[in-house]
């Protein structure tokens, strides 16, 4: 394949899908009329895998550019909205159908730009998906895969931005890019890869108010200085907070841990007032659960926490991630489709 | 040496018969005098070379010779001569093969994979590549061919085995893959040499670069330890006479030690022209935050550069128990007021210091053995032990 291949189709699915996946009926509850189970409403061309013996696809398979900016709106747009069903039903057939888009950038070898155009709309979208069903059963959400297509994704957008020449950015693009790159960063916490990436940047970057402030919560990180991570996540706009977020449950189970050796004594005792506010705990009943979890003995009256060195769980897995009040009460305040997107940061 | 073609060709093979490998390396060197001969810039050289030399070493001459060429056409071009040095190494590895249970030809290949390095560094900083470390990472692949030839000649003995020639390939690899930042390909090159049976028997002057890289390799894992422990060994047995390689070596080990708890000699540092890290450790004794965030800040280029930022950023909590430590001599008690505490960080520069953040400060410092000695929240004491309650840091594990 040495011309690029341009796609002409200016539908979501091409035809020829269509009338396969109707006539077969392979549609996705998302593609059909609401509230019918037979009449088709909108088709997205679903992920195929490329793969050996299957036919080069030809122009009229593959969708123009402008149509799969149209499909990634509509997929962040009208279904993310789409209530109907959990979100991780949502989050299944999205991720899907954006993944077919992912394919199509390479297919046509879109320069920088364009994949940037289609690229970054997806990273929010999975870094938001990260979040947003971090509770959830395995069955129904595998963080693991969310994890390494995130990370795919924003290293392909990376790579992308270290080819265009910085100054050439508008006001706009050089915002998505610090947002990217503070995501890059938060989602790596502690990676001397991420940091080291961090200080190679270029001032424009690293010199915005988003960034700096990342780069800040990834240094005092690196410095162990968890007071100012904890104080720094909360700050942060939401889903770079939600990314962070997702490294508290770490945190925690560390300050407890620094906490049992510096607090260590029979009589001493710590005020969960001060825990739960250093530790971003919005119920004490949430603080204590965890503290029982690690095995730090917690007072008769539920206000204060008994440390002891000996009594630490240090074998303890820790815990799973969990969605947290103050991120929470950041997305209720932003009109989704807006931030994922990329109109408002 | 400036001669005919004829002459410098008739040169090679005695010293291929005679199997004499430094000769023959210094004939095909970029370093070597010869290549200011203009008689031996020639284009297309595989007919003559052919006549008067065997196999395999004619293929290396002739790409030898094209290198020769296109470094001096009116307009050098580099990416030409980068090229024909990669065909060069293809008829080393070729003939690497060939020599079986000899290991004479060494010389040949660390003299040509040496210049493939370097011609690779100069396409880069012309810009020659699309994409930056491009070249390099090239030129890492052809050493590597080289590299495996000789990781897997284990048949031969050991004093004619090829593979005494791994650390010095290895050496140009580390140098590449640090050029181009690509860390984790070290990896399993420092397996290949640790678990070798000459580990030891290595020319010094190798294992000292190699140590030295391995040293910096450790730094950025966070394995201060090791790091100390090689780059004090390259350090050590670097001659007197390299005291730009000693400067090398002292950029990374110095903080390497501050942070296991040694403070540099200033007129130690004054004499490789290294005074950033004094002024550095002044602030540091000092315990004086404000002052230690300005030096960094003052050398923040250069210590991005060197790759050391990261390092001396990780200090902070030793500025912090030293400013303690002078806390508790003034204020000569064994419960010490964490306000007090609060009050001195305010006063160096942490201007919107908390009472939690202090408290979390200096958990931390106990957690890490730096201090010794409890907290008492409701007395919003720190209570330290009667002895030795800031113990010396290179005791602190």
């Amino acid at each position: 394949m040495s011309n690029n291949i341009k796609g002409t189709c200016e539908q979501f699915c091409p035809e020829a899908e269509s009338k396969l996946r109707i006539k077969e009926k392979l549609l996705h509850y998302y593609e059909l009329k609401n509230g019918e189970r037979t009449v088709p409403g909108l088709l997205v061309k679903a992920f195929a895998r490329s793969a050996a013996g299957v036919k080069a696809p030809r122009t009229k398979d593959l969708r123009t550019e402008r149509c799969l900016q149209k499909t990634v709106e509509y997929l962040l747009k009208d279904i993310v909205l789409d209530k109907r069903r959990p979100y991780n039903f949502v989050y299944d057939f999205v991720f899907d159908r954006l993944r077919a888009v992912r394919q199509e950038i390479v297919m046509q070898r879109y320069d920088e730009k364009q994949t940037l155009k289609l690229l970054e709309p997806m990273v929010m979208f999975l870094a938001y998906s990260r979040y947003r069903l971090c509770e959830e059963q395995i069955d129904n959400f595998d963080p693991k895969i969310c994890n390494q297509h995130l990370q795919e994704c924003l290293k392909r957008a990376l790579c992308c931005y270290d080819e265009i020449d910085v100054q050439s950015l508008n006001l706009n693009e050089l915002n998505r890019r610090s947002f990217l790159e503070a995501i890059y960063l938060l989602f790596n916490l502690g990676t001397s890869e991420a940091l080291n990436r961090a200080l190679g940047l270029p001032s424009e970057v690293s010199k915005s108010e988003v960034f700096a402030s990342a780069f800040q919560i990834a240094i005092h990180y690196h410095q162990g200085n968890f007071y100012r991570v904890l104080v720094g996540i909360q700050k942060l706009p939401h889903i770079l907070s939600a990314i962070a977020s997702l490294n508290l449950q770490k945190l925690r189970s560390k300050v407890y841990l620094v906490f049992a050796h510096a607090y260590n004594s029979k009589q001493l005792m710590v005020p969960t007032s001060f825990l739960s506010r250093l530790l971003l705990y919005e119920e004490v009943a949430d603080l204590l659960a965890d503290c029982k979890y690690y095995n730090i003995k917690i007072c008769d009256d539920n206000k204060n926490i008994q440390f002891m060195k000996s009594d630490f769980n240090t074998n303890i897995a820790v815990m799973k991630e969990k969605h947290e009040c103050f991120v929470d009460k950041k997305f209720e305040k932003v009109y989704l489709p807006e931030i994922l997107l990329l109109k408002r940061l | 040496m400036f001669g005919t073609l004829q002459n410098y060709l008739s040169g090679i093979q005695r010293s291929w018969s005679a199997a004499d490998g430094d000769s023959l390396a210094s004939f095909i060197s970029l370093k070597d005098k010869h290549i200011m001969n203009r008689n031996l810039y020639v284009e297309s050289p595989e007919n003559i070379v052919e006549r008067i030399l065997d196999p395999p070493i004619d293929e290396i001459v002739s790409a030898h010779l094209k290198v020769l060429y296109y470094l001096g056409m009116e307009k050098r071009d580099f990416m030409q001569a980068y090229r024909q040095q990669s065909q060069c190494i293809q008829s080393v590895v070729k003939m690497l093969q060939q020599l079986k249970d000899e290991n004479w030809c060494l010389p040949i290949m660390y003299t040509t994979c040496l210049d493939l390095r370097i011609l690779a560094q100069k396409c880069e900083e012309l810009g020659s590549s699309s994409k930056p470390g491009e070249i390099l990472e090239k030129a890492a692949d052809c050493l590597m061919s080289c590299f495996r030839v000789c990781a897997a000649d284990n048949r031969s003995s050991d004093d004619d085995t090829k593979r005494l020639g791994m650390l010095n390939l290895v050496n140009q690899l580390f140098k590449v893959y640090f050029r181009i930042n690509k860390l984790h390909l070290c990896k399993p090159l420092i397996r290949a040499i640790d678990s070798s049976t000459f580990k030891d028997s290595f020319p010094l002057p190798e294992q000292i670069t190699y140590k030295y890289f391995v040293g910096r390799k450790a730094m950025f894992d966070s394995d201060y330890k090791s790091a100390d422990e090689f780059l004090s060994f390259a350090l050590r047995n670097c001659p007197r006479n390299f005291p730009r390689n000693k400067r090398l070596i002292l950029i990374y080990l110095v903080p390497v030690k501050m942070l296991l708890g040694y403070l540099p000699k200033k007129q130690n540092l004054e004499r490789f022209d290294l005074l950033q890290f004094h002024e550095l450790a002044v602030a540091l004794k000092e315990g004086n935050v404000r002052k230690f965030d300005e030096v960094i800040q003052r050398h923040e280029i250069f210590f991005i550069k060197c790759g050391i930022y990261l390092l001396v950023e990780k200090l902070k909590f030793i500025v912090y128990r030293n400013l303690f430590k002078r806390v508790y001599n003034i204020k000569q008690t064994h419960q010490l007021d964490l306000s007090a505490f609060q009050a001195a960080l305010q006063f160096v520069g942490e201007t919107d210091m908390s009472i939690d953040e202090t408290h979390c400060i200096v958990a931390n410092l106990i957690f890490e053995g730096k201090i010794k000695g409890y907290i008492s929240y409701s007395h919003n004491k720190l209570v330290v032990s009667k002895q030795n309650p800031f113990p010396p840091l290179n005791t602190v594990s």
